[in-house]
């Protein structure tokens, strides 16, 4: 692994932010720095807007109608990611992401796990086989499914099948993964699992993910950023926010008072 | 005896009988509807299958289904009623010296078979089902995947809706003007394939929007989301998954194309035609020649000839044909598609 | 592993472009080609049924100016009085039959009645033979009249001929072909000269009909004295109408030009379809539109009741395994070819609903027994079952798509069932409902092998004054005579044109429908729970 710049400096700068579903205005000024190799958890109330921010890091509000930045900008290593010379696709293959709910495509284990690299021509039979090996680890699911990668994948149980949803995501080597409640749809066993994974990951991978659970935030982020109303209230590491927040409404809705 | 009834007494034994009645009034309506189809259909399988089977081996009257059809020719000869067909019958007054002057009473197209009506049939809907599923399935596409709501978008909609209520002779009228006429190429297997074609392309359109509408969106955000363009996702993501629905609900144009009479009338079938479709001396021939249809062909034989029980058997045989191909067809469509509903819930 | 060093490789833009599209752009180009075929195809039909179709009124114009330049119009005057007549004429038959009828009924034999009629005979052959001096007129008339057109129309293929032969390059031989050109007024001249004449036999007629009223039998058997006297009365408004009739022809200007807008009149609301005729042709869109109306009316009185019913019984009365059977088994008869259905109705439906028709008990029901067995019944109850799985689909749609809180709350407030449906259920629904029954409409009037072989094929307007019983009159419709005329016509005649109106006509009725059955479904559409 090359060596990185120091842990607290930010893969994603998020600048003055404004972001509008058509009349609606989902986001308001939000500044985030987000760093790299590390996971940064955003936690708010259902509507708050943290979903709307993570679908913004690739992009995938582009295909809502009327969804729009009005202003600011979100740079990755200092490119605008909005800029009229980046290409969408590279964006997405650089900044993979995991759903709710799990969606793997109804073929085997091993082409879902492929399918990214199939997309980018990629036919080598023992570069795929070892790509999907690797995945798989990664995503502490081969031992599982080793014996059976050409049955399909919706054989698998639900927590399996967001496993492989994240091994899919890292087959195509991407430097920042995103994570859309991808939890919230699982037992508290599956959830442990994945938690553990995250923790994995994180050694490889900057992580965002959204969360509805305080206690998940709380066991698995580096830093936490908690959203209201969609404005930013408080940006601090997970640590501070959960014992110390600075702010009184962080404090009411970490400590459980409404949301 | 209670003063007061009990509050959950039932209700008066009248409203209940009135009420009764009323369900049982629109349940009649129901039956009868299926009554009438169910009539309809066992007279013509009942009358037909006599014409269609025949109780020797091998059980199915092959003249009927692979000869052409031929004149009938009924006269009494030595004491006895005689029936011959065309052939036969020329054949008939050469071998038998006294029969050059015999006097027959002769029905068109009531002996031989329906062979060329069938394989025309079949060539017509091949055609055309392709062509529609073709432009149908494309048009699906961009309306499900590319498109985002707008003006335009909204009138294409509208255009795709009135064309579905566009009545079939006025596209025959249409294929009449634009591709007999105006392109020349006369009554012919084309002209026919595009004017059908355009006619259940509504069909096709709504019975593929509403298959891709089932793929799940979470696919084309997985697959978006690994960096797939618009076009890899369609063809990885949604296509594969859509195709069974495309395929089985457009069946039911197929049935709806096969048994269309008004657009091939004046565009592609002819009443009758000696050679068989394929018996062509250059390619492009296949392409310009009219053809004989099992439709037409019951148009043809059912009010251009007269009803007796020489020309009943051509008729109900015709008929019979063509309403089990047809039937055959929207059954495996209507099963194929309820089967596929209950499965695909993903 | 992730190169932060490559980042800006990762970034980059690096499609292949071919005229400034992406493969991308170009695929989501084809697609959305492909998705305004259906706007294209709109715009072709259309194109194509006015190119063929709109040639009509100039040669329909054409034709109504030959109908007066050559008298045929003068004459149909004399025709229309002759008609008055033979109308009166047919009554009188009419009566006598009835006389007869009351007099075997009252026990006379046939002998008795036939001498119980003998002045009423006398009278109304006198009657009827008045009228044979002015339909020698009328024939005379006619002849010299048809003569005129005759010519012209010779004339016409001779021009035809040497424009084609000069066309061609033979001058001198297009040189040969004579054409006389035609002095209207100057042939017409006979026409006017007999209106003289005309006024002349007018008298005599008046006279006679005049004196036959009062010399008039008594009635024969009571019961038709009033019948008699209403004749009276006809009588003499039919001769206080011959002056009319004199000043018409007075007044009758051959040279009046024929407008577009009349040529248009004379499609939409002509009475006549009348073609390839010795006398003059008409194209007229009223027997053909009433016989299409009156045919889809059929069907829907049946279609809707059964299509809604079962819609309704389906939804909301059927256990789910009934629903399992019978709504496959409603889409499977929508796909009966119309071809069948139509022979079915003549080999087997048309003779059953004749018999029905002649069972005694059933004489209640207007217009039976009748003995045509293909006629407006016939074809609408065939239509109704193309038109039930249309309306009942859509209808069951429209049921399916009330939220179920409505039902829910309607039972909640201890309700019954059929309530529910009739009162809250049915009521949500009914836009939806409408526009199928509209669509079903649609599909009737636009349908076409089952008119076309069991519709009886009668040019003519049905005859409204037996009330219902014009439901088992024979008609024609507009498709059925599109279907019928389109192979025989030659291409570019005004006949050729004018089936081609009918197509537009139909074409356009069909957007009305449709677009009406849009309007109703979102103008009343509930939102969606």
């Amino acid at each position: 692994m090359p060596k990185t710049a120091a842990s607290s400096s930010p893969i994603v700068e998020i600048r003055d932010l404004d972001f509008c579903y058509g009349p609606v205005q989902a986001l308001h000024a939000v500044n985030l720095a987000i760093p790299a190799r590390q996971v940064t958890a955003l936690i708010g109330p259902s509507g708050c807007g943290k979903s709307t921010l993570l679908r913004c890091l690739n992009r995938m509000n582009d295909l809502i109608e009327g969804a729009r930045v009005v202003r600011g900008s979100i740079r990755i290593h200092g490119i605008d990611i909005h800029a009229p010379e980046v290409d969408v696709i590279e964006l997405r293959k650089h900044v993979g992401m995991v759903f709710q709910k799990s969606n793997p495509f109804p073929k085997s284990i091993y082409e879902n796990i492929a399918y990214g690299l199939r997309l980018q021509g990629v036919r080598d039979r023992a570069r795929l086989d070892a790509v999907v090996e690797q995945s798989l680890r990664g995503a502490a699911l081969w031992d599982e499914v080793k014996d059976r990668l050409h049955q399909s994948a919706l054989g698998l149980s639900g927590g399996q099948q967001q496993r492989l949803c994240i091994a899919r995501t890292i087959a195509v080597e991407p430097e920042i993964i995103l994570m859309d409640e991808p939890c919230s749809a699982l037992d508290p066993v599956a959830t442990a699992k994945i938690e553990e994974l995250i923790q994995e990951l994180r050694a490889r991978y900057s992580i965002v993910i959204v969360t509805h659970n305080m206690q998940q935030a709380a066991r698995c982020s580096d830093q936490t950023a908690f959203f209201y109303l969609g404005r930013l209230i408080e940006h601090a590491p997970t640590r501070d926010i959960f014992t110390n927040p600075a702010n009184s409404q962080t404090e009411a809705y970490v400590s459980g008072r409404f949301g | 005896m209670n003063a007061h009834p009990t509050p959950f007494a039932p209700r008066s034994r009248q409203r209940r009988l009135r009420e009764g009645l009323v369900i049982a009034i629109f349940r009649a309506a129901t039956y009868a509807v299926l009554l009438a189809g169910g009539g309809v259909f066992a007279d013509i399988l009942i009358k037909g299958s006599r014409t269609v089977f025949q109780a020797e081996a091998p059980f199915i009257n092959t003249t009927f289904l692979f000869s052409a059809p031929e004149s009938l020719h009924v006269f009494e000869w030595e004491g006895r009623r005689r029936e011959m067909g065309d052939r036969e019958f020329r054949a008939f007054r050469e071998r038998e010296p006294g029969a050059a002057d015999v006097r027959a009473e002769s029905f068109v197209y009531s002996a031989g078979g329906i062979w060329p009506c069938i394989a025309g049939t079949l060539l017509l809907v091949a055609g055309a089902m392709t062509l529609a599923l073709a432009v149908g399935v494309s048009s699906a596409v961009y309306l499900s995947e590319y498109a985002r709501d707008g003006r335009f978008i909204r009138f294409v909609r509208l255009a795709i809706l009135n064309l579905a209520g566009v009545p079939s002779i006025v596209f025959g009228l249409f294929g009449f003007g634009m591709f007999v006429i105006f392109f020349g190429w006369n009554v012919s297997l084309l002209a026919g394939w595009f004017t059908l074609a355009f006619m259940v392309l509504p069909v096709v359109i709504t019975a593929s929007e509403e298959a891709l509408k089932a793929v799940p969106q979470g696919l084309r955000a997985a697959a978006l989301a690994l960096g797939a363009t618009r076009w890899q996702t369609i063809r990885t993501a949604v296509l594969p998954y859509a195709l069974p629905g495309i395929l089985t609900s457009s069946i039911l144009g197929i049935a709806r194309v096969a048994g269309e009479t008004a657009p091939i009338m004046f565009t592609a079938a002819y009443v009758v035609r000696d050679r068989l479709p394929w018996e062509v001396e250059r390619a492009v021939d296949f392409l310009f020649q009219g053809v004989m249809a099992l439709p037409y062909h019951i148009y043809v034989v059912s009010s251009k000839i007269p009803q007796n029980e020489y020309t009943e058997r051509v008729q109900y045989g015709t008929a019979f044909v063509f309403l089990l191909l047809v039937a055959l067809v929207a059954a495996a469509s209507i099963l194929l598609r309820n089967r596929l509903r209950s499965r695909l819930r993903w | 592993m992730p190169a932060p060093d490559s980042r800006p490789h990762l970034l980059a833009r690096r499609r292949l472009r071919f005229l400034g599209l992406t493969p991308d752009d170009a695929i989501r180009a084809f697609f959305g080609g492909n998705a305004v075929v259906a706007v294209i195809v709109l715009a072709l039909i259309s194109y194509f049924l006015v190119r063929e179709g709109a040639g009509f009124f100039g040669q329909n114009r054409r034709n109504l100016e030959v109908y007066r330049l050559a008298g045929l119009e003068f004459v149909d005057h004399l025709r229309a009085q002759e008609e008055g007549h033979t109308a009166l004429t047919r009554r009188l038959s009419e009566l006598r039959l009835q006389a007869f009828d009351r007099l075997s009924r009252g026990g006379a034999d046939a002998e008795a009645a036939e001498r119980a009629l003998v002045g009423f005979d006398a009278y109304a052959d006198r009657f009827g033979v008045a009228i044979d001096p002015l339909r020698a007129l009328g024939s005379e008339l006619g002849d010299v009249a048809t003569a005129i057109k005759t010519k012209f129309v010779v004339n016409e293929d001779r021009k035809e001929e040497r424009r084609q032969l000069s066309a061609e390059g033979r001058t001198a031989e297009a040189e040969r072909v004579e054409v006389m050109p035609i002095d209207f007024a100057a042939a017409v001249k006979p026409l006017l000269a007999a209106r003289d004449r005309h006024r002349e036999v007018n008298r005599a007629l008046a006279a006679e009909l005049t004196s036959l009223l009062v010399a008039a039998p008594a009635p024969p058997v009571p019961e038709l004295r009033e019948s008699l006297e209403r004749f009276g009365a006809e009588v003499r408004a039919y001769v206080s109408e011959l002056p009319a009739i004199e000043r018409r022809l007075e007044t009758w200007d051959q040279s009046r030009p024929v407008s577009l807008g009349e040529a248009l009149r004379a499609f939409l609301f002509g009475r006549q379809w009348l073609t390839a005729s010795f006398w003059q042709d008409w194209y007229g869109l009223l027997p053909l539109l009433t016989g299409s109306l009156l045919v889809a009316g059929v069907a829907l009185i049946l279609a809707v009741p059964l299509g809604v019913g079962a819609a309704i019984y389906v939804n909301q009365f059927a256990s789910t395994r009934e629903q399992r059977v019978v709504k496959p088994a409603i889409e499977f008869i929508s796909a009966f070819p119309s071809v069948v259905l139509g022979f079915f109705g003549i080999a087997v439906l048309g003779e059953f609903l004749r018999q029905v028709s002649h069972v005694p008990w059933l004489d209640w029901v207007p217009g039976f027994p009748f003995s045509e067995r293909l006629n407006v019944l016939t074809a609408g109850c065939l239509l109704a079952l193309i038109a039930v799985p249309t309306i009942f689909t859509l209808a069951e749609d429209a049921l399916n798509n009330v939220p179920r809180a409505l039902p829910e709350a309607s039972l909640a407030l201890g309700a019954s069932r059929l309530q529910t449906t009739l009162r809250i259920v049915f009521p949500a629904a009914l836009s939806g409902i409408i526009s199928a029954v509209l669509l079903g409409l649609g599909r009737v009037i636009g349908e076409t092998m089952v008119v076309l072989l069991c519709a009886g094929n009668r040019i003519a307007i049905p005859d409204f004054t037996q009330g219902l019983g014009v439901m088992v009159e024979p008609v024609h419709t507009m498709t059925g005579i599109i279907a019928q005329e389109m192979g025989e016509v030659v291409r570019g005649s005004i006949h050729y044109r004018a089936l081609f109106m009918v197509g537009l006509v139909l074409f356009l009725l069909s957007l009305g429908i449709n677009f009406l059955a849009q309007r109703i479904l979102r103008r009343y559409r509930l939102a969606p729970a």
